[in-house]
């Protein structure tokens, strides 16, 4: 079936590839695409992937052929599983299993909309066709995740017919590596990784630098709690990492490469070993890559779920076989990295922009976002916010934009509070701030960082030393245990945390989380280390006064922490069903039949069931 | 050749020097735990840290594995680096209340208490240098011990926190240990190395009985020493004071009139 069978000798031979690829596609005028990306597969998507599968091999109308293809994430996880029909690129959402027939014989065969599918608007109640119709999707602006929804991950076709590997024939076919150097550093690209290097300043060191071997490396060990970036993009578009890659590896005069991803993401596993397959199969990776001379290849590595992997130097001793932690970098990698050779490690998101900055160049990706952050950004957007998924926006779009356009606000009329960027390491940044640019520069000042692209959107009812202390108690696990402040003062700091959130803070105990948290930015050895603390520096900076109710009123403001708040019942609303009182665990509910019921609290344990099972809402937190 | 100037000194260094070794070669103090000279630089406990110049700003680096590459100007007594090395040990010490050698190094260092609680359970009083394990697998070659766990869990153990079947009993590990963790035990016929458990058996002096050590030490030397040191090696069933007073009388016997005690110490 495969048009993909012989080894491509020039640039000429992938043009010709690519205009049979495309032509075959144009056959094609049905077409049905599922997510089949990990948030719409744990929500179904390859049931109703496999009931497409049915329907199309059941039809038997020989004069209409209908695809059915399996894509990436599209995004909006919040509403998959997500399915799109062409013609007419019908958006779906919340299909399930038993909608399939239907959008089969309405949609997919007879070319009608499904209304009762689409997306509705919240506030109109108007219906969206397609995607560009959605707010969701309508203000960001997609480099990275472009081909993401649209192309199926392990069909190199579909890569080929979206204009893949052009970027590479045009590098190879007439750039020198400087050239591609020169056009990476004017772009403006800075590490999708965490640390915001300047991309370019990278690649010419690593050119520079002296020795030989030059490995080129592709970090795709992302750990973020609620970050999941760099997995859609390796699921959704391998080949766009990999295509990226071997730019880099030309720029640099590299023949070896790796990708580091963690075993944790089994889809990205499968689907870059697949593409790896296949672009070897087309001489695109191995010897005399198109006829230039240029020999590449790639390995792909499994992380063991070490967070602290995702740092470059601990990355590259696991690569070596060797206990995954970090060392100093006063001698950095890209002189001296794997087997002590020049080493170019870029972030997954970073190589994936290679690609469309060679095609159309420098000037149109510094064309987007701020002064000195160039081109969007892939941010994973959960928490309290309607609609979480995975946005990609220009950097220089507002928090406010991203939040409140994009992620439609805050779930259940409730206020916004926070919103923590940056990852675990990251900071908190309050509603004050909401109307602050998002680039590197501006993230850092605020006391926050842009990190790998994880934003956690928090309502008013969220308690922030509770969240340092979530945060706290991540690194503190993740730790490698080497340096003896990260080790030692993760779990110091975390100790206080728990005191604090328990009711049982003393008065200096913030003051102990400061200096701790200096001592840790100074002395710790990695960035795991030297950022450990900003989750509790940026909330103690921001809501210092959080911390004061719990150290000195023994009481939290969010009426998160159990202990530091009560249970009350509301004597207008109580309706005297009586359900509490019959859950509650210890009998500490007392009322007559249709009366107001009232908690002892003297008795109440503070278990929270009377609140949860109240089906009035007459429980209250005071 | 570059200048570093350290705390206003100038001092002469070689390219890829360490500020530990130039500060040290000039008579400056600063403390260290997991660096030992046999060893390359690890840079883990942290407790080395020094302030450099990096033009309008200063950072906190490790001088025992910071490489020189050109003048450079290094603070060993600003504030920032004493609280930096001074918050470190306070951590140090709230995780190994009991080491006498740590209380005497932080004393040293001004720090006669920690504000902190013990809150990491460690292997009584090992502070993770590490030095233990690269001792064994770098110089020794018998990598017995490891690493084990993760973050506060992590621990030194040989595989499976089992006897090891690999270590050899030298004791490097042991003589190495900053904290006096790891401890040399002889019994009967075993030597033990504490806290790994691990049993190998005694040798003991041919002529007075005394245990000298373990028995694989001289198997592992033979192997890598090819047969210039088994020869030597012959001479170690003795004890030294067994071996000294054979050597004494192997000498007198030769040259009875022993004329230079001198060259005997020198042998010796």
């Amino acid at each position: 079936m495969s048009i993909v069978q012989t080894r491509l000798e020039s640039v000429k031979d992938l043009e010709s590839l690519r205009q049979r690829v495309l032509a075959e596609q144009d056959l094609i005028a049905h077409r049905v695409r599922v997510c089949l990306g990990s948030g719409c597969r744990a929500k179904g998507a390859p049931k109703v992937f496999e009931r497409f599968r049915q329907a199309a091999a059941e039809l038997g109308d020989a004069s209409l052929v209908v695809q059915t293809k399996c894509t990436g994430c599209h995004g909006f996880c919040e509403r998959g599983p997500i399915v799109v029909v062409d013609p007419g690129n019908i958006f779906y959402q919340n299909v399930r299993e038993e909608d399939v027939p239907e959008i089969w014989r309405e949609s997919a065969v007879g070319g009608r909309v499904v209304e009762r599918l689409l997306y509705h608007d919240e506030e109109t109640g108007k219906p969206a066709t397609t995607c560009e119709a959605i707010p969701f999707y309508n203000a960001q602006h997609r480099i990275v995740l472009a081909h993401n929804g649209a192309i199926d991950p392990t069909r190199i076709e579909d890569y080929l017919a979206a204009g893949g590997y052009a970027a590479l024939a045009k590098v190879l076919g007439t750039m020198e590596p400087d050239e591609v150097i020169d056009v990476i550093t004017r772009s403006g690209l800075r590490g999708r990784g965490g640390g915001g290097f300047p991309t370019g300043r990278k690649w010419r060191s690593a050119r520079d630098a002296p020795g030989e071997p030059t490995y080129v490396i592709a970090n795709g060990d992302e750990g973020d709690p609620g970050a999941f970036m760099d997995c859609a993009i390796m699921e959704g578009v391998p080949h766009g990492v990999i295509e990226g890659m071997i730019i880099g590896a030309y720029a640099v005069g590299s023949s070896q490469g790796y990708i580091y991803v963690r075993n944790e993401y089994p889809l990205a596993v499968k689907h870059l070993s697949i593409a790896i397959e296949q672009v070897r199969e087309l001489g695109l990776l191995g010897e005399d890559i198109l006829g230039s001379g240029f020999c590449f290849d790639i390995r792909i590595n499994r992380g063991a779920g070490a967070f602290v992997c995702g740092e470059s130097t601990a990355l590259m001793a696991s690569l070596e076989g060797r206990v995954g932690e970090p060392r100093a970098k006063y001698i950095h990698t890209v002189e001296s990295g794997l087997h002590e050779k020049p080493s170019l490690l870029n972030n997954v998101e970073t190589w994936a922009n290679v690609p469309h900055i060679i095609l159309k160049g420098a000037k149109w990706f510094a064309s987007f976002g701020t002064e000195k952050s160039k081109g969007t950004k892939v941010f994973s957007l959960v928490g309290n916010v309607k609609n979480t998924g995975l946005v990609e926006v220009r950097m220089g779009m507002t928090l406010r934009e991203i939040i409140y356009g994009i992620g439609g606000g805050i779930r259940d009329g409730k206020a916004f509070k926070a919103v923590q960027t940056g990852g675990p390491s990251g900071g908190c940044i309050p509603a004050a701030c909401l109307d602050e640019p998002v680039d590197f520069d501006r993230l850092t000042e605020l006391g926050s960082m842009m990190g790998s692209g994880g934003m956690i959107v928090m309502d008013e009812e969220t308690c922030m030393v509770n969240v340092a202390k979530y945060f706290l108690q991540f690194l503190r696990d993740e730790s490698c245990g080497k340096c003896a402040p990260c080790r030692e003062g993760t779990a110091q700091m975390l100790d206080v945390l728990t005191r604090i959130t328990k009711g049982e803070g003393r008065e200096g105990d913030v003051e102990t989380l400061e200096r701790l948290g200096e001592l840790l930015e100074d002395t710790a050895l990695c960035a795991l280390g030297k950022t450990a603390a900003y989750p509790v520096l940026s909330t103690v900076r921001r809501f210092r006064d959080e911390y004061e109710a719990h150290v000195q009123r023994r009481q939290c403001p969010a009426k998160e922490c159990p202990g530091l708040f009560r249970y009350e019942i509301d004597a207008e609303t109580c309706t005297g069903c009586g359900l509490c009182r019959k859950k509650c665990p210890v009998e500490a509910i007392t009322g007559e039949r249709k009366a107001p019921h009232v908690i002892d609290p003297e008795i109440c344990t503070d278990c929270g069931t009377c609140f949860d099972v109240c089906p009035f809402s007459a429980v209250i937190k005071v | 050749m570059p200048t570093v100037t350290i705390d206003d000194k100038p001092c002469q260094a070689q390219i890829g020097e360490t500020i530990l070794q130039v500060a040290r070669r000039n008579g400056f103090w600063i403390p260290t735990l997991c660096h030992h000279d046999a060893l390359p630089s690890y840079a883990a406990c942290r407790i080395c840290v020094v302030e450099i110049d990096r033009g309008g700003w200063w950072q906190v680096v490790t001088s025992c594995n910071y490489p020189i590459r050109g003048d450079l100007t290094v603070r060993i007594d600003s504030e920032r680096a004493i609280r930096g090395r001074r918050g470190v040990m306070q951590l140090l010490l709230a995780r190994c209340p009991e080491s006498v050698e740590l209380a005497r190094l932080a004393a040293r260092m001004g720090v006669r208490s920690t504000p902190y609680p013990k809150v990491t359970e460690a292997q009584r009083n090992c502070i993770l240098c590490g030095l233990c394990v690269r001792v064994c697998d770098e110089l020794i070659g018998a990598s017995a011990i490891a690493r084990a766990g993760r973050g506060v869990e992590r621990a030194i153990a040989a595989p499976f926190r089992m006897p090891s079947e690999d270590c050899i009993g030298c004791g490097a590990c042991a003589a190495i240990c900053p904290v006096g963790t790891i401890v040399v035990r002889m019994h009967e016929e075993e030597v033990e190395i504490s806290p790994f458990k691990t049993r190998v058996k005694l040798k003991r002096c041919a002529a007075c009985g005394e245990p000298i050590g373990s028995e694989l030490v001289q198997q592992a030397l033979a192997r890598r020493g090819g047969p210039k040191v088994v020869e030597l090696l012959a001479r170690e069933e003795f004890c030294p004071r067994c071996k000294r007073k054979k050597l004494a009388k192997e000498l007198t016997a030769a040259v009875p009139r022993a004329g230079s005690g001198q060259s005997v110490s020198q042998r010796s």
